[in-house]
């Protein structure tokens, strides 16, 4: 009996020290996340923010020798993710996170985040750039919610040996004037393709999407916003390249188009000025020389494209190192150029503009002579203030997929414009109730 | 379209032929197909090591390179630049193991108990443990994260491992293996012999369940392996990454490497691949057993 | 010993059975049936994580039915899931009975190679399959080239050939599973039976269908339920098959239920409400599947009566 009793404690605390093992043996990796000393800050976002915060690291720790900043980075999705919900669950969000410009809606009233202007903010109003500004603001207009960093001025970006291969010009100006309306978009869209080699874009979706690339999908009365002026003629030319094979008909940021991008089997493709960074550092680094950048084609506004913002979650328990980082970063000279010279982030800053002239209208090397950066610098100054929603994301989604559908069953430009519109509304039926319920808590709906 | 499906009209009415005609022509059209399917079950894995020695605009070329190319040294240099391997490595191996051993020992008690002994709600309780099977975990995902990171647990391999280390799966298993294969006359004769019920679990079950073991084993350890929407949001510093994230960590807005990514993948997939080539026999015998009826 | 009675009496009674089932249940409760309690009152919410809890009764489970695309996601479920299960069941259940005939060499080798990509990261896969899938630059594309065959675009066009992706691939990983699964219940059928049949004029296609198929019900009917779950939990690959797209491509072609409820919330949007509605209604689905199952394959199961019996 007594061997039996002994036995059965002892096997009973084998299976105890057995689930503590593997306890202990789990816990070993994240045993100094309770070491924590006041002075670190946690900032996340995706890359190439991370390079852009190192490469201006030193300077903040010359200001601030006792902030320690510890960078946590991953992709862009997995980024708003998990801070979306680290704020959900009001706990393990960084005491910095990186926000990209199509998520900005969604926060810009969540009281999961600190007000900005309380921390000193609104001292900073002049020197942003108002659109920017405009869109971290909560719509009963009482807070801040998030610093801009950069703009994405849109930029039309094209290879210059293929252009000069097939006998056209190279220069900004001129291309700009080539292509600035329809017929001459399509004259040069015909030259430099070759169906099944070479290619004008990667998909004839993307001029249609550059006319809503400011994200102003709805208005404040969240009616769909869809008629532009020359939609439909973008339209129709959109549906002739796709008809004549000069578009490769893939994602724009797919693998697949970024290796053509830099193979020059697909010879333009517009985005935001900080796509810059892209090609220099990852898409195409042998590259330099090759690529030209101008306005957008066939008389477009100025448009932007992205561009993020720094917010300070409320759960935050070192508010006052993260403003510092946050303000040092974005709100210095210093900070913004360091960080536009490493990662071609441009500055929502204006002060950065003119402190350091040579960095936006110097010639750039990469892009073989041309000033892509003083052509970014005039579309800033120039783009309207909009109104953003939480429905925007999804919308744009759909631009892409709608006018394949639209394209695939032969429509006309009209009966695309209407399939969009039907698209958009059923796959933000949700969103925007959720957008009527923030502008009803925020006092400033008018609807029923 | 028409060529095509003409070919393969022509292949299959040749192979019926052949097979009707000899004996040994119905050995040949069935070793045929056999092969067919096994090379397609196995092209993915030769793509995925043949893009590992590829440059990224190698993989995209017209036509599409098929042999093993020259990148290889070039896409480990990029991608021990890019992510630290082993540490992912070493934190799915942690994972991983103390998952499946935790189930593995959960398991095979509570597929036992409801296996040989007769206690009140028996039924019951097993058939709420076979619904529980149908529930898809994303139904509490966000009333899951706030609970974990309540207890601290976020960034903590403790929420991967302790939550669905005794899952019903598992038990279902172990239940059949013992209903099929634990004589009920060994545990008399050891309970004659003065065994306590926890020394015959120990000493005289557990031995006989090591085929059942094994396949339970290898089923949860792949899951385990190859787990993301958890992990994804568990944990979010990258020395804390798991095989997976660190796999989708490599996939960039900025363009995706994707000699140095496929290579990461050929890493993480390999050591399994071999161990179940290993083990396969091991594992087969654990399913047919599950399935045979003494 | 003294004698107790009643509830604490039972428990004591039969203690080391309750102790060896108690872990699953404790931390089910914990970490399962608590969650998902709290994420049923959710359902019935509007909550983006960010602001106000707004208590909106039944509109979530209202505009769900409502929706468009909730439809078209259940209908390419259903279509990919029906669809991809003829090879995964019937092909499973052939070459199960193929390499259980002892009619080739090699067994091991061609049973081992099947289940392969059970082993596999989705996230890899579908990345090595959208290559392989590629308009521009894809290996079948450029096989069907060698035919004179026009690419075609497999992934985008008017996304209905998305799903003809999704399903090779579904099937490409649970093949083998069944197969080695079927395989296993055959050997336990004793060859007596294959005899007789083979002596009584029985050719393989009577074999499989009058013998094989009616043995077998207890084991299809649970690789079934297996894969009906792994159809309705269908992301990662339709996912990166449509480069992240969550409209699920061209005219919603490769949208799956998973793929909506992930897109409302928690990974492509935060309407963490809705999407507890959307997971109810799939949970609700999987039940009347797998009892509509049970039911169906219960009614002339020899086996099953004869376990009632035995109690």
């Amino acid at each position: 009996m007594k061997t039996r009793e002994l036995k059965r404690i002892l096997s009973g605390a084998l299976v105890l020290s057995m689930a503590a093992s593997m306890l202990t043996g789990a816990t070993i990796a994240s045993a100094e996340e309770d070491t924590s000393v006041s002075g670190t800050i946690e900032v996340g976002g995706w890359p190439s923010g991370d390079d852009g915060f190192e490469a201006a690291m030193e300077g903040f720790n010359e200001v601030y020798p006792n902030i320690e900043v510890e960078l946590v980075f991953t992709d862009t999705t997995a980024h708003h993710q998990s801070l979306q919900t680290a704020l959900a669950a009001n706990s393990g969000a960084p005491d910095v996170a990186m926000v990209e410009g199509a998520y900005i809606a969604q926060y810009k009233n969540s009281p999961a985040l600190t007000d900005l202007n309380e921390l000193g903010a609104a001292d900073l109003k002049d020197d942003f750039v108002e659109f920017k500004w405009n869109q971290a603001i909560s719509d009963d207009g009482s807070r801040l919610v998030a610093l801009p960093w950069d703009l994405g001025p849109t930029l039309y970006y094209y290879r210059t040996d293929v252009f000069e291969e097939v006998g056209l010009p190279t220069d900004p100006q001129e291309v700009a004037d080539l292509m600035s309306t329809w017929d001459g978009v399509l004259e040069v869209a015909e030259k430099v393709s070759i169906p099944g080699q070479r290619w004008f874009l990667p998909s004839a979706a993307y001029p249609y999407q550059w006319l809503f690339i400011n994200r102003d999908y709805y208005n404040e009365n969240l009616e769909l916003q869809l008629e532009r002026d020359g939609d439909l003629e973008c339209l129709e030319a959109c549906l002739k390249i796709r008809e004549n094979g000069w578009d490769m008909n893939v994602d724009m940021w797919s693998t697949e188009a970024y290796a053509a991008y830099a193979a020059g089997t697909c010879v333009t493709v517009a985005a935001g000025s900080w796509f810059s960074g892209f090609l220099k550092t990852d898409i195409d680094p042998d590259g330099a020389g090759h690529w030209g950048a101008t306005v957008l084609p066939a008389g477009m506004p100025s448009t932007n494209w992205g561009g993020s913002f720094l917010v300070i979650p409320e759960q935050s328990e070192n508010k006052e190192a993260a403003w510092a980082f946050v303000k040092y970063m974005l709100a210095t000279t210093e900070g913004q150029n360091t960080m536009f010279k490493a990662i071609d982030y441009f500055p929502a800053y204006k002060p950065a503009w003119d402190a350091a002239p040579e960095l936006y209208s110097d010639p750039d090397e990469y892009f073989g002579g041309q000033a892509p950066n003083s052509i970014a610098t005039e579309i800033a100054a120039d783009v309207p203030v909009v109104y953003n929603t939480i429905m925007d994301t999804t919308a744009e989604g759909y631009l892409y997929s709608s006018f394949n559908a639209g394209a695939e069953a032969g429509e006309t430009p009209e009966q695309i414009r209407e399939r969009l519109g039907n698209d958009i509304e059923n796959a933000c039926a949700e969103l925007k109730q959720q957008q009527i319920q923030n502008l009803k808590d925020a006092g400033v709906w008018n609807g029923d | 379209m028409k060529t095509l499906l003409l070919l393969l009209a022509v292949t299959a009415v040749v192979l019926i032929v052949i097979s009707v005609l000899h004996p040994i022509g119905k050995k040949i059209s069935l070793y045929l197909i056999l092969i067919a399917i096994a090379l397609i079950m196995l092209l993915p894995f030769y793509m995925m090591f043949v893009m590992s020695t590829l440059k990224t605009n190698e993989i995209y070329s017209f036509p599409p390179i098929v042999t093993f190319g020259s990148n290889l040294i070039e896409n480990f240099k990029n991608m021990t630049a890019a992510v630290n391997l082993p540490r992912a490595f070493l934190n799915s191996c942690i994972v991983t193991f103390s998952y499946t051993i935790l189930v593995l020992f959960f398991c095979s008690m509570g597929g036992y108990a409801f296996s040989v002994y007769d206690f009140p709600g028996k039924n019951m309780l097993f058939t709420i443990l076979l619904g529980t099977m149908m529930i898809p975990a994303t139904a509490g995902m966000i009333p899951w994260f706030i609970m974990m990171s309540k207890f601290g647990w976020v960034n903590d391999f403790k929420a991967l491992i302790i939550p669905g280390c005794a899952n019903a799966f598992g038990i279902f298993w172990m239940r059949q293996y013992c209903q099929n294969n634990v004589p009920k006359a060994l545990m008399e004769a050891a309970r004659i012999d003065g065994c306590s019920e926890w020394t015959i679990f120990f000493r005289v079950i557990a031995p006989i369940l090591k085929p059942a073991y094994a396949s339970l084993g290898i089923m949860n350890f792949v899951n385990q392996w190859n787990e993301f929407t958890q992990a994804l949001i568990i944990l979010r510093k990258e020395k804390m990454y798991t095989l997976p994230l660190l796999l989708r960590s490599m996939v960039s807005d900025r363009g995706t490497d994707y000699g140095a990514m496929m290579l990461a993948s050929t890493c993480a997939v390999l050591p399994l691949l071999i161990c179940f080539l290993c083990a396969s026999k091991f594992f087969m015998d654990g399913l047919t057993a599950g399935a045979v009826k003494e | 010993m003294k004698k107790k009675t009643g509830f604490l009496g039972t428990l004591y009674k039969n203690r080391v059975a309750y102790a060896y089932i108690a872990p699953f249940f404790i931390l089910f409760g914990v970490f399962n049936l608590f969650p998902m309690l709290a994420g049923f009152a959710l359902s019935f919410f509007r909550w983006d994580g960010l602001s106000a809890m707004h208590f909106i009764k039944f509109d979530n489970y209202i505009n769900l039915f409502k929706d468009v695309l909730f439809w078209k996601a259940l209908k390419n479920t259903l279509l990919i899931g029906i669809i991809a299960h003829i090879p995964i069941l019937l092909g499973g259940l052939v070459l199960a009975y193929i390499l259980n005939s002892k009619l080739v060499k090699g067994q091991n080798i061609f049973k081992t190679i099947y289940f392969m990509p059970m082993v596999t990261s989705s996230v890899a896969i579908s990345i090595i399959f959208m290559n392989l899938f590629g308009y521009n630059y894809g290996l079948i594309n450029y096989f069907l080239s060698l035919f004179g065959e026009a690419p075609v675009n497999w992934l985008g066009g008017d996304g209905s050939l998305i799903k003809v992706a999704v399903i090779v691939m579904f099937a490409w990983k649970w093949i083998g599973w069944n197969m080695v699964i079927y395989l296993a219940g055959m050997q336990g059928i004793s060859n007596d039976i294959y005899e007789a049949a083979e002596i009584d004029g029985a050719n393989h296609v009577q074999i499989v269908f009058r013998i094989l198929i009616p043995l077998l019900k207890p084991i299809i009917l649970f690789t079934l339920i297996q894969s009906t779950i792994g159809m309705f939990n269908l992301f990662t690959e339709p996912f990166i098959l449509t480069n992240s797209n969550w409209s699920g491509g061209t005219n919603n072609g490769g949208l799956t239920l998973m793929m909506y409820l992930l897109n409302k919330a928690p990974q492509g949007g935060n309407a963490y409400g809705y999407a507890s509605a959307v997971a109810y209604v799939i949970t609700v689905m999987i039940v009347v599947i797998s009892i509509v199952l049970n039911k169906v394959t219960a009614e002339k199961d020899p086996a099953n009566t004869k376990k009632r019996g035995r109690k």
